[in-house]
C-alpha cells in the first residue's frame, strides 16, 4: 500500500504521513479502514518501527487516524467524503515544485514535462491504479 | 527521563601519542537503535570497545546501565550482547558445539529463539566453523549474541560480509528482535543504506570527534542542499550561515547547509536576488557533505 524509500532525503515518517494523507484525502482509504500495525509495516519495509509509530502518532494528532485500544489504528470518521479538490491540489504542490525545478535544471520545457506526465499517467492507469481503487 | 543504557561523558582515548577519541559525550536510551557512522579510522571500533569496558578511557567516563564500564557487575554483563568485527568463534568446533558452549554461560538463554534464527538464516550447524563461509560465521556470531536476549546489543560492522539479500534479512531480524522489547542497539557500519533503514538515531564520528548525534529524521531535516539561481552573476562567497560546502558557477550555486530552517528561504532569496530551492539529502550525501573541506 505504501512506498517507502529510506535513501530519500525526506525522512521515512514524512513519506508515510504524506501517503496516508493523500490516500485519505482522495477517499481511497475510507473512514474506519484499519491500517497495518507498526510492526507489520516496519518488518515489511525493514525500517525502524519507531519511525512508523512516529508517523502514526503525528497523524493521530492531526486527526487523520484514530487509535483504538488493542486494535489497529483506523482512518478517522471526520470526513465522510473525500477532501475538496482545492485541498487535494494543495497537497501536490511541494512535489510539483520539485518536478518543475528538476525539469528546469534539465532544460526541459513545459510540453516535455506534460508529455511525460501523460505517459506515466497511462501506465499508472493500466497497472496498479485499477487495483488500488478497490481498497 | 529513562535511565541511559549507554552514556559517555567527555570520553577521550589515546594510544600513546595518538588521540583516537576526543571528548565524546553521548547517551543511548532504552529502545534506541543507534548507527555509529564514520570513515575507516574515525574511531568507531575504539568507541564501542571503550564503552564496553574492554579498555579504560584516557579521560572521561563510560557507563553501561549506570555502572562504570571497567567495573561492570556480572548482572550488567549478562545484559549485553556483542559481536566484534572479527568474530571469536572457535574454528575447530562445529556450530552445534559452539552453540552449546556459549549457551551454558547464560541463565537466560532462549533456546527457541536461537533455533528459530538458525533455521531462518540457514546456518549449517553440523559443519566445523573453519569450513563456514564468512557470511555464515557472521550469522552464527549474531545468533550467539542474541540468544540470551540482551538488553543492549553492540555490533561492530555486523553486516560487512553479508550479501545484500542476507543483509536485508538480517536487518529484519534485528528490527524484529529489538523493536518488540525495548532493546537498545548500538551498531557501527560504513554501509550507510543499512544504517538509514534500521537506525532511529545516528552518531557521526570524524577524526575521533562526535560531530553529530541525534535523531536521523532531524539530521535529514536540518542538512539540505540549496540550489540558488541568481538573476545576475553570483560572485564570491554567498555568506550563507552554516554552509558546509559551496560551489558557484555563474548565475547558479549549490550550497550544502547544516541547521537549515525552511523559514530562511524567503529571506535568503531576497538578499541574493535569486530563486532558492532546498533539496533534502539522503544520509550518504549528508555524510559526504559533513566531511567536505576541513
Amino acid at each position: 500500500m505504501f512506498v517507502l524509500n529510506p535513501q530519500s532525503g525526506t525522512p521515512i515518517y514524512r513519506q508515510l504521513m504524506d501517503q496516508v494523507r493523500r490516500l485519505v484525502a482522495s477517499g481511497q482509504l475510507a473512514p474506519g479502514t484499519p491500517l497495518p500495525s507498526v510492526r507489520e509495516l516496519a518488518l515489511e519495509h525493514a525500517v525502524n518501527p519507531m519511525t512508523i509509530s512516529k508517523a502514526y502518532h503525528l497523524l493521530e494528532l492531526e486527526g487523520v487516524l484514530v487509535r483504538n485500544r488493542g486494535k489497529p489504528m483506523t482512518v478517522a470518521a471526520r470526513s465522510p467524503r473525500a477532501a475538496p479538490r482545492a485541498q487535494r491540489r494543495k497537497q501536490l504542490q511541494a512535489d510539483i515544485r520539485q518536478l518543475v525545478f528538476a525539469a528546469r535544471q534539465l532544460e526541459l520545457d513545459k510540453e516535455d514535462v506534460v508529455a511525460l506526465i501523460e505517459e506515466n499517467w497511462e501506465d499508472e492507469n493500466a497497472g496498479s491504479g485499477r487495483q488500488r481503487r478497490k481498497t | 527521563m529513562p535511565e541511559a543504557v549507554v552514556s559517555a561523558e567527555r570520553l577521550s582515548k589515546s594510544f600513546g601519542a595518538k588521540e583516537v577519541l576526543r571528548e565524546i559525550t553521548a547517551i543511548a536510551e532504552p529502545g534506541d537503535v543507534i548507527g555509529v557512522l564514520g570513515k575507516n579510522g574515525a574511531g568507531k571500533t575504539t568507541l564501542l570497545e571503550v564503552l564496553l569496558g574492554f579498555g579504560p578511557p584516557t579521560s572521561g567516563t563510560a557507563r553501561l546501565f549506570g555502572e562504570e564500564s571497567m567495573r561492570l557487575s556480572e548482572r550488567a554483563k549478562a545484559r549485553i550482547g556483542f559481536v566484534p568485527q572479527q568474530d571469536e568463534l572457535i574454528d575447530m568446533l562445529t556450530g552445534e558445539q559452539q552453540l552449546k558452549l556459549t549457551s551454558v554461560f547464560y541463565r537466560s538463554w532462549d533456546r527457541e529463539l536461537a533455533r528459530r534464527l538458525i533455521s531462518e538464516w540457514e546456518i549449517p550447524m553440523d559443519r566445523t566453523i573453519r569450513k563456514l563461509s564468512p557470511g555464515e560465521r557472521q550469522k552464527l556470531a549474531l545468533v550467539l549474541a542474541l540468544g540470551h536476549r540482551p538488553d543492549l546489543l553492540v555490533l561492530d560492522e555486523p553486516v560487512a560480509s553479508l550479501d545484500p539479500i542476507a543483509r536485508r534479512a538480517f536487518l529484519k531480524q534485528l528490527l524484529d528482535v529489538t523493536g518488540s522489547e525495548n532493546r537498545t542497539v548500538l551498531f557501527s557500519s560504513h554501509i550507510v543504506s543499512d544504517l538509514e533503514r534500521a537506525a532511529n538515531k545516528v552518531w557521526i564520528l570524524k577524526h575521533g570527534e562526535l560531530i553529530w548525534q541525534g535523531e536521523l529524521d532531524a539530521l535529514k531535516e536540518s542538512v539540505v542542499r540549496l540550489h540558488v539561481r541568481g538573476r545576475r552573476k553570483l560572485t564570491g562567497s554567498l555568506g550563507i550561515p552554516n554552509a558546509l560546502s559551496e560551489r558557484v558557477h555563474g548565475t547558479h550555486a549549490t550550497v550544502a547547509v547544516a541547521s537549515w530552517d525552511p523559514r530562511d528561504e524567503a529571506r535568503l532569496a531576497a538578499r541574493l536576488d535569486a530563486d532558492v530551492e532546498a533539496e533534502p539529502l539522503g544520509l550518504e550525501d549528508i555524510f559526504v557533505e559533513l566531511h567536505a573541506g576541513r
